[in-house]
């Protein structure tokens, strides 16, 4: 129990995906306008995180680690080269469906995360969150706590960033530094603050 | 008529629009806005009665750091002879510590001041009072052995990056000094890590050694052996109550002197310059996670653990950021039950990061500029509460 509370609070504020590992920039940088959006891909990213992290861990361990396969009288099969692809392809299965039922629910979120819902597919911290679950060797119920912990914590730091925007709204940028110039500047100095946490070992 | 008031108004025609010194009207508008309000006049309404300008309000902070940095000088002076084992009048005290402190602090000025001109001449904006708060407060958290060029680079980074990108003073979101100090933090870990102070050693009014080190009462009471207390432990280091009060020990610049710090809280609270709700949250928030720990401390736990929360109060900058730092009006919340959740949580983090984590010995510095990215956060969710309770309007 301890181990699963360490982990949850190392993956949303420790190792923060975003600010930590700067893992799915490209949708956090892009969808951060409002609270309301940003609130809601935050929401649909830890759901998808939820559920792909521990799926892909059982599509690991049972089909393409060495020697998964001896369920199926394969012990000396090594599959784990198609872990990439496979876990994308779980990643983009799980996107559908949560795709389908933001659109069906809530038009208006489904209008204002435009093409970056799809794009959740390829959003990095959720490969990323695949990848370093395998790298970690954690087992089941850790990845399950890992994959909503990172997924969390990329809602928070995308929330925050929605509402520092706002607050910036009326800030005088330099032109060269419009959109995205200022963005990355502000996920710097937040990156900075959150380095409050490194260093707590649990 | 007024020598001053004369002398501006001979230079005032060099700066209108077609004299020689045009681009640097900001300069001159800043200058005179030292000495004299400002003559102009809102064209249309509303028309604010309000005496509390941006300058007023900017100048009563400084009025009220301006002891801290008084007694930071002091203190420089006073360690610096202790440590050699001299005696002095308290004059060559002042003087000598005059030697150390003042350069950082002129320093600060000189580069966080031209940044604010060169923008302001640049962008076109008028030069605000913001920027010599920023410049003042910046040094008073550092060591009084920081490399000039340091606090150089620490000023220049919280005031082009922290302030100046977003357009200046009030369109920023994180206090630009703390960026300023945080960055060095970060940058230079080994001059900066909280846990040693630096102190100039003196011979006869001359630097012999440029510094020796000793623990701060933060360093102390985080590695207090299991056996004994955190409040012993201090007392042995000579920290007692008083001493942390008073603030005669090697700290930050300014920010050893828990009495000033209170003095100038109180008084900014009673201008209503200072928010009473930011800074009595920041104490409830450390003292109840005292407390907490207090009550899940065993005999197994660091005594830290189980250290009276009122010492957090005393130790470190937690009285100097509480008073100065966390009611920065531009990086706080504006929202009044924002504020009280602001405070509460700056002082939580702070106590938790120090007893936690054991890679910062201070917290309070990321803990303040944590709560100032979730500041507008907590405003927007104060805002939707208090829409929730409102009777629709039928």
């Amino acid at each position: 129990m301890e181990n699963l509370l360490s982990i949850f609070v190392n993956s949303a504020l420790i190792g923060n995906i975003l600010l930590a590992y700067f893992l799915g920039m490209c949708s956090y940088l892009s969808v951060s306008k409002n609270l309301q959006t940003s609130l809601g891909l935050g929401l649909a990213v830890t759901f998808v995180m939820t559920i792909t992290t521990p799926v892909n861990w059982l599509v690991y361990h049972y089909l393409l680690a060495p020697g998964a396969l001896a369920w199926a009288r394969l012990p000396d099969t090594d599959l784990s080269f198609l872990k990439l692809v496979l876990f994308i392809a779980t990643i983009a299965g799980m996107v559908q469906v949560v795709e389908m039922v933001i659109d069906r629910y809530s038009q208006a979120l489904y209008n204002g995360l435009g093409v970056f819902l799809p794009l959740i597919t390829v959003n990095c911290a959720i490969l990323g969150a695949s990848l370093f679950m395998v790298e970690r060797r954690y087992d089941f119920w850790e990845t399950a706590v890992y994959g909503f912990g990172s997924g969390l914590g990329w809602l928070l730091a995308i929330v925050a960033m929605s509402t520092v925007m706002q607050k910036l709204r009326y800030a005088d940028v330099p032109a060269g530094l419009h959109g995205f110039g200022i963005r990355m500047i502000v996920t710097g100095l937040m990156a900075m603050a959150f380095m409050l946490f490194s260093g707590i070992t649990l | 008529m007024n020598p001053i008031q004369n002398f501006f108004d001979k230079q005032r025609k060099h700066f209108e629009p077609g004299g020689r010194l045009a681009p640097w009207e900001p300069f001159y508008e800043a200058m005179e806005r030292v000495f004299f309000a400002s003559p102009e006049t809102s064209p249309q309404a509303p028309h604010c009665r309000d005496s509390l300008s941006v300058q007023r309000y900017m100048m009563l902070v400084i009025i009220m750091v301006l002891p801290c940095l008084l007694f930071g000088i002091y203190n420089a002076g006073y360690q610096s002879f202790k440590a050699a084992g001299q005696s002095a009048d308290v004059w060559t005290m002042l003087w000598f510590g005059a030697k150390i402190v003042m350069p950082l602090v002129i320093i600060s000025y000189i580069f966080g001041f031209g940044w604010e001109i060169i923008f302001s001449a640049v962008r076109k904006h008028p030069i605000s009072e913001g920027v010599f708060v920023s410049a003042m407060l910046f040094p008073l958290t550092l060591p009084p052995t920081t490399p000039w060029w340091q606090a150089a680079i620490g000023i220049s980074f919280g005031v082009v990056i922290g302030k100046e990108v977003f357009g200046g003073t009030g369109r920023n979101f994180l206090n630009p000094a703390l960026t300023g100090r945080a960055f060095l933090y970060f940058a230079y870990p080994v001059q900066m890590s909280g846990d040693a102070v630096w102190i100039v050693v003196c011979q006869n009014g001359n630097r012999i050694v440029d510094a020796i080190s000793s623990a701060t009462p933060l360093a102390v009471a985080s590695t207090v052996k299991a056996s004994g207390t955190a409040e012993t432990a201090l007392t042995q280091a000579g920290y007692s109550i008083q001493t942390l009060f008073i603030g005669l020990y090697p700290d930050s610049i300014g920010a050893s002197s828990v009495v000033l710090c209170i003095i100038g809280a109180v008084v900014l609270m009673i201008w209503g310059v200072a928010s009473y709700r930011i800074i009595l949250g920041d104490i409830f928030g450390v003292l109840s996670v005292g407390y907490l720990l207090n009550l899940l401390a065993n005999d197994g736990s660091m005594p830290y653990f189980s250290m009276n929360p009122w010492y957090h109060l005393l130790i470190g900058g937690t009285a100097f950021g509480f008073a100065f730092m966390t009611t920065d009006p531009v990086s706080a919340p504006d929202t009044h039950a924002a504020r009280w959740v602001y405070g509460y949580l700056i002082g939580a983090l702070t106590v938790i990061i120090r007893v936690f984590n054991p890679a910062f010995p201070e917290g309070i510095m990321l803990a303040i500029l944590f709560m100032n990215i979730f500041a507008p956060l907590l405003d927007q969710i104060a805002v939707k509460v208090k829409l929730k309770k409102r009777i629709a309007n039928v």
